[in-house]
């Protein structure tokens, strides 16, 4: 382990999108502490303005294509890594956004609410980029930490309160596995970093340490046996939080468990392969068929992206690069499609004030917009074409034939039509059936806006997804390069549009 | 236009529904002009596509091909052969007839527009892709706009689903009973089609991926395939991989056809659908799965296709002669026609099961006619329900002094959909029966016996609606009177009857499609097989000598019209 002291300017450029965030974050508490009068929508549109910048920055890394690792291999910056803070600042933009007129609700606090999105987003980014078993720790529980306040933030709520100390005390328990397995992996390797492990004999002690791991990194995206918190959890937190939750850790923690699965136990495949077959199958199938016994629309979201991480598990047990490809692709599709569902549940509560499904009734002619985008979207979930979840779906299938994984896409494929019947419930409800109380539903102007994102994004992907797959390729093809260890790009090296 | 025809075809519609979009509910008139100049553009370039289709060049003509995913291997690939033409047609017709028929339509016309011209350029798009994602891809596609138009503009189904024998007692139907759990209402019609069609299109789309896989081409290119996929004699679980996949294939696609077993989503669908889905679902949507199959099984894996055909033989006559008799217990007017649909179907499935050069050329020409003739009966139950809302039999009657013109159109239907000289259905149906006879004799005179069947039901449903006592509480009930309530009607009847006297360009464009189909599939006969080698060399002679193709199609007309009259009296 070489650790560079003197960091150069262009070292720190690195880190510039984290650094220009963290200084954001300081201003935006900073200005809430100072005007505190000042109307809370304002430091709505200065996060995202932060955000945005940041944005910026990083698809101007992603075009000249810069990369290379920090602090001994600790932090690295691919594509990948890119991609994924592309993803998790794209969707913290989109809850801040949706979560405008929600933040109304909370009693107090209504300030650092975007700030602790915004270290949230953060801590997130951060995980993207971890290189090795401390840096993953540290930065996972960093993002953590904002999710236990924003789930618990209705204070009055007793259901905010379950949900945010269930989350807190399995989230510190899966920190607590995280912990053990790193402990046990060290001990047996005598390697932090993901690449030096990947020759590693496998020794019991270390097979049980990347199982605690998995274990962890499992709570984090909700595969099935380490799934019990998700739909308590995301029924009491506030519905931008549940979005939020939704969606970015578990684009993160893909990052990592991408990371690991492939750099450090790559050629351990034909053991884990099992374990993410099972797990996979179990995910889908549990998500699916509990998701049809529900009564309210955000546990059905829970349930169904129970199901979801079972496809996207496909793709990791493919293992190849076109499995991961087909994940960061099926995250994209899955990102737009939850995202704008969680909008219009929002937008459908600040209504009527409820999100039983049975509120949707006659959805279609109180707002013809809102339940025809809530259509799109969960035909998007449920894959059906022209739609981006049906092409993420597609490409995960395509990537796990090739592997000869029959059993999981035959699984995955009866899963879809499970899938079917519950989110056409849904639309049931909006369309077919007659609404109790025909009053008109508005929608504030920034919740359009969140709306028509996640529909242009459902139907563009679906529709032409040639540029995106060109970009998951592209993000995975660095990640390839660092598949092998003597190809991992020295510290200090700054590749600018090689 | 020229080459781009197929393009205008399958985006109009598009076109059309994305442009209903930004158009108000309070303007119906521009609503329905929107959609009926999308369908109106479609159906030009569809005529232009039929007529400028050359049968001796033959092969795909009009392809279109865009590079859609490099990483998938999928383009979309566009183009017509003598088998996609004539049902891109039948869909265009179809479709243009249809928004007239539901011009009445005031709930919610904009949305049921938008649904309806999806579900349409859907279908067709089926029937001209040459790849097989985009053939799932709009296969899929077609699905969820129907489970909309079900739900929404559709209507339940009642009690109608309870059948009774003419002393009055109840018939237990088991579609109706068991496996509908006596459910009656809409949404269970629209989720029951959406949850079938999706769970046996899931399998086609596994036997897709397997073809794909184990091509190894990274191609979903149908032409690539068939020339170079290597799919035969890979041994998995005890059998070999094509057989598997055909299987997956064959009854994916079948359950939409829909073949005897797979078929209770149909009839249920049909009879809670508003008309003009209905029209799209019996007319066209039906067809997808034996297009599919064609274009799929028959395409790519030609060997075993001869070799596990026959299963699709046995269960055609399950199809014809189950789908005829609930047909003639049912009570529903609906009801009785979607089960004639899929009764009739089994015919189509015995033309393919043949696979010589008239019979299949008879099935893909009565898909065109079924088109037809179910088209216009489905639109004139339509028009008898809005007038009466009531499609109990029983109980309506005495209708054809209020309104003429409807029951005059409802006998010529009626006529088609028997195969009466004269309309298309006839020359399709002959073929069939002409084809199949050396191979299938069997199947042949169960399809004689549907052929009775069907004259017994819809003559009894005739008389059930249009004569007899009439009910007084139906005297407010009028006639169509306006061009835009006949037009569509007249269209159908017009092209039912021009192509059954005139059939030869459609019998051309046809046999362009099947010849080398059936060529790919028969190559390897071996000589001692006594009933296809016949047959066989029949086509081939056809082949080599078009001029001699009238005669050969005269000579079983003739032999044909004894048989079915014989099984009428």
């Amino acid at each position: 382990m070489n650790f560079v002291l003197n960091l150069s300017f262009s070292d720190l450029l690195l880190l510039l999108p984290e650094i220009f965030l963290t200084c954001w974050l300081c201003v935006v508490i900073t200005v809430d502490f100072v005007s505190p009068q000042m109307p809370k929508e304002r430091l709505a549109y200065l996060s995202v303005g932060g955000l945005l910048a940041t944005l910026g920055c990083l698809a101007w890394f992603d075009v000249n294509q810069v990369s290379g690792t920090l602090f001994g291999n600790m932090f690295v910056l691919d594509r990948m890594a890119i991609f994924f803070k592309i993803f998790i600042l794209g969707s913290t933009i989109l809850v801040i956004l949706a979560s405008i007129e929600y933040v109304d609700r909370f009693t107090l606090f209504r300030g650092e609410y975007y700030a602790l999105v915004v270290m949230s987003a953060l801590g997130m980014m951060f995980m993207a980029s971890a290189n090795d078993l401390l840096s993953v720790f540290v930065s996972l529980e960093f993002s953590t930490l904002g999710f236990y306040i924003l789930v618990s933030y209705l204070r009055d709520d007793l259901a905010s309160n379950e949900a945010g100390l269930k989350f807190f005390i399995l989230g510190v328990f899966a920190a607590g596995l995280f912990a053990y397995g790193i402990s046990l992996v060290y001990g047996e390797t005598g390697k932090l970093v993901f690449s030096d492990m990947a020759s590693a004999p496998a020794t019991p002690g270390l097979i049980i340490g990347f199982l605690l791991i998995f274990a962890a990194l499992g709570f984090k995206i909700g595969a099935v046996p380490f799934h019990s918190w998700i739909p308590d959890t995301y029924h009491g937190a506030p519905t931008p939080v549940t979005a939020f939750l939704s969606i970015a850790p578990k684009g993160a923690a893909l990052a990592i468990l991408l990371r690991i699965f492939i750099v450090a136990l790559g050629t351990f495949k034909p053991i884990w392969i099992y374990l993410l077959v099972a797990v996979s199958i179990v995910s889908m199938t549990y998500g699916n068929i509990v998701a049809i016994a529900q009564r309210n629309i955000k546990r059905l979201l829970a349930y169904s992206g129970i199901a979801q991480i079972g496809n996207v598990l496909i793709g990791l047990a493919a293992g190849t690069k076109m499995g991961n490809d087909a994940i960061l692709f099926y995250l994209l599709a899955y990102l737009f499609a939850n995202i704008g569902a969680f909008a219009v549940v929002i937008a459908v509560s600040q209504a009527i004030g409820r999100d039983e499904i049975e509120d949707y009734r006659g959805l279609g002619r109180r707002s013809p917009f809102l339940a025809f985008s809530m259509l799109l979207f969960l035909l998007s979930l449920a894959g059906v074409p022209p739609l981006a979840g049906f092409i993420g779906k597609l490409y995960i299938f395509i990537a796990a034939i090739k592997e000869g994984l029959y059993t999981l896409i035959t699984v995955g494929l009866i899963n879809i039509v499970i899938s079917m019947y519950y989110y056409l419930i849904v639309v049931k409800q909006m369309y077919i059936n007659e609404p109790v109380d025909p009053s008109p539903i508005s929608i504030s102007g920034s919740m359009k806006a969140v709306i028509y994102v996640g529909l242009a994004g459902t139907l563009v992907i679906g529709i032409y997804p040639q540029p995106f797959t060109e970009w998951v390729v592209a993000a995975t093809l660095m990640f390839a390069n660092f598949m092998t260890p003597a190809a991992t790009v020295s510290p200090a090296s700054l590749l600018v549009g090689s | 236009m020229g080459e781009y025809a197929l393009l205008y075809i399958l985006f109009a519609p598009f076109a059309g529904a994305l442009g209903l979009i930004f158009v108000s509910n309070r303007q119906p008139t521009l609503v329905r002009g929107i959609a009926a100049s999308a369908a109106f553009v479609s159906l030009v370039a569809s005529l232009y596509i039929f007529y400028g289709y050359d049968p001796v060049q033959g092969g795909f003509q009009f392809v279109q091909k865009f590079a859609w995913s490099k990483e998938l291997g999928i383009a979309l690939y566009l183009g017509v052969d003598g088998i996609g033409t004539p049902l891109v047609l039948a869909s265009s017709i179809l479709l243009f007839a249809g928004i007239f028929v539901s011009w009445h339509i005031k709930d919610r016309a904009k949305e049921f527009y938008i649904w309806l011209l999806i579900l349409a350029a859907a279908t067709i798009g089926v029937f001209m892709s040459l790849d097989l994602f985009f053939l799932y891809f709009f296969y899929e596609m077609s699905v969820i706009p129907m489970y909309l138009l079900l739900g929404m503009w559709g209507s339940h189904t009642k009690k109608y689903l309870e059948m009774t024998d003419p002393e009055g007692l109840k018939q237990r139907d088991s579609v109706g009973f068991i496996f509908n759990f006596g459910s009656n209402s809409k949404e269970y019609a629209a989720m029951k089609l959406v949850l079938f069609l999706s769970a046996f299109a899931v399998a086609a789309l596994m036997g897709i991926l397997l073809i794909y896989k184990f091509s190894g081409l990274n191609t979903f290119d149908i032409l690539v395939l068939r020339e170079q996929a290597n799919l035969m004699n890979i041994p998995v679980l005890g059998t070999t991989l094509d057989k598997i996949i055909w299987i997956l294939v064959f009854f994916g696609f079948a359950s939409i056809a829909p073949i005897w077993p797979l078929h209770s989503w149909s009839p249920v669908g049909h009879a809670a659908a508003p008309a003009a889905t209905s029209m799209l679902h019996a007319g066209v949507l039906m067809k997808l799965g034996h297009f599919s199959i064609i274009r799929v099984a028959f395409e790519i894996l030609p060997e075993t296709t001869r070799e596990l055909m026959p299963i699709a033989a046995v269960l055609c006559m399950f199809s014809i002669i189950y789908g005829g008799f609930v047909a003639f217990y049912a009570k529903d007017t609906k009801y009785v026609i979607g089960y004639s649909s899929s009764s009739h179907m089994g015919y189509v499935f015995l033309g393919m099961a043949a696979l010589n050069y008239i019979s299949l050329s008879g099935a893909v020409i009565y898909m065109f006619a079924h088109a037809m003739a179910t088209g216009m009966l489905f639109a004139m139950a339509g028009w008898v329900y809005d007038q009466t809302h009531t499609r109990d039999i029983p109980s309506l009657g005495g209708l054809s002094n209020k309104m003429p013109f409807i029951s005059g159109c409802f006998i010529v239907g009626c006529m088609a959909s028997i195969g009466m000289p004269g309309t298309v259905n006839f020359v399709a149906e002959i073929m069939i029966v002409v084809g199949s006879w050396n191979k299938y004799p069997l199947q042949v005179i169960v399809a004689m016996l549907g052929i009775v069947l069907t004259l017994a039901y819809l003559f009894k449903m005739m008389r059930g609606l249009f004569y007899g006592p009439m009910n007084q509480k139906y005297s407010h009930a009028h006639d169509a009177v306006g061009t835009v309530d006949r037009l569509p009607l007249l269209m159908m009847i017009t092209i039912s009857i021009g192509f059954g006297i005139f059939p030869m360009h459609l019998y051309d464009v046809v046999r362009s499609g099947v010849d080398p189909l059936i060529a790919r599939i028969t190559r390897v006969v071996p000589v001692a097989d006594g009933g296809e080698g016949v047959e066989g060399g029949r086509g081939a002679a056809v082949v080599t000598e078009r001029p001699s193709l009238p005669m050969v199609s005269n000579k079983p007309i003739s032999q044909g019209s004894e048989v079915s009259r014989g099984g009428q009296e």
